[in-house]
């Protein structure tokens, strides 16, 4: 391991479980009928409704993953899960509250890869907590 | 609902374009330009644009939702980014019943290439309602 990622990783590291700035959005009639057009969904559903992946286009957190770049050429997407525990509909004012999970570094096939475990927590302006999603970013 | 372990869901092909790569770019807020920029994508090792995971998500998500209907509610949806795929590709999303338990359905979902690879693969879980 290079000096270089090895402070990258340390300093990742430090921010397991450390919340980043939480960021609020209101879910836009405009802006879901935009989203359902791009992943070309016509179900009349989501002009009132959030389909099921949404929520990333909505309140992105920053976790200040930039500074992972100083590691390898590029980024992947290593998976996303997300956990619905209430529907999100126009007018909903969402807040998310994201962290950085886990940090390790694997050795493939094809190299050693960075992997970035993150989960965000989205909930609506009742408090509720309406999904979950985790997801996997890989420096390569 | 009548819902068996192995029944297979509907199939749905996309048929993206860099055009939708665009357009989702900008309906998610996610410009990294791997998805849009001919020569940046070469220049990180990518035979070229490739859609966005979360594309690729939304495809399954379709999948499921446009089965389901309103006979339940979708708990859970996890995917797994296995391969890369391209603009001017098909891209075929299937399904599989793989455990039903009480009102909770499980499935298997993933997007094929025309060659048959799996990209992408994941598990969905819905709640059906009585």
């Amino acid at each position: 391991m290079s000096t270089t990622s090895a402070s990258v990783i340390e300093r990742l590291r430090a921010r397991i479980g450390v919340d980043g700035e939480p960021s609020t959005a209101t879910v836009e009639a405009g802006h879901l009928k935009r989203f359902a057009e791009a992943i070309g969904d016509p179900n009349p559903r989501w002009l009132e409704e959030a389909p099921p992946t949404f929520l990333v286009a909505l309140a992105p957190v920053s976790l200040h993953l930039a500074e992972a770049e100083e590691y390898g050429k590029g980024w992947l997407n290593g998976g996303n899960r997300f956990d619905y525990s209430a529907p999100v509909k126009v007018g909903d004012r969402i807040t998310a509250r994201g962290r950085v999970a886990d940090v390790y570094e694997k050795t493939g096939a094809t190299g050693t890869l960075l992997f970035i475990i993150f989960e965000t927590d989205y909930l609506n302006q009742a408090g509720t907590l309406v999904a979950k999603l985790r997801g996997t970013m890989i420096r390569r | 609902m009548n819902i068996k372990v192995g029944d297979e869901i509907p199939e749905l092909v996309k048929n993206p374009t860099t055009r939708q790569l665009v357009q989702y770019a900008g309906a998610q807020g996610d410009f990294y330009e791997i998805h849009y920029d001919q020569p940046f994508a070469q220049s990180v090792g990518l035979p070229g644009v490739i859609l966005h995971g979360l594309l690729k998500a939304a495809f399954l998500g379709q999948l499921v939702t446009d089965w389901l209907g309103d006979r339940g509610t979708l708990k859970s949806f996890e995917v797994s980014y296995r391969g890369i795929d391209q603009p001017g590709v098909p891209y075929r999303c299937r399904g599989q019943v793989t455990r039903v338990q009480g009102d909770e359905v499980e499935l298997d979902v993933w997007g094929e290439d025309p060659e048959g690879k799996r990209t992408t693969v994941g598990t969905a879980t819905v709640l059906a309602h009585r």
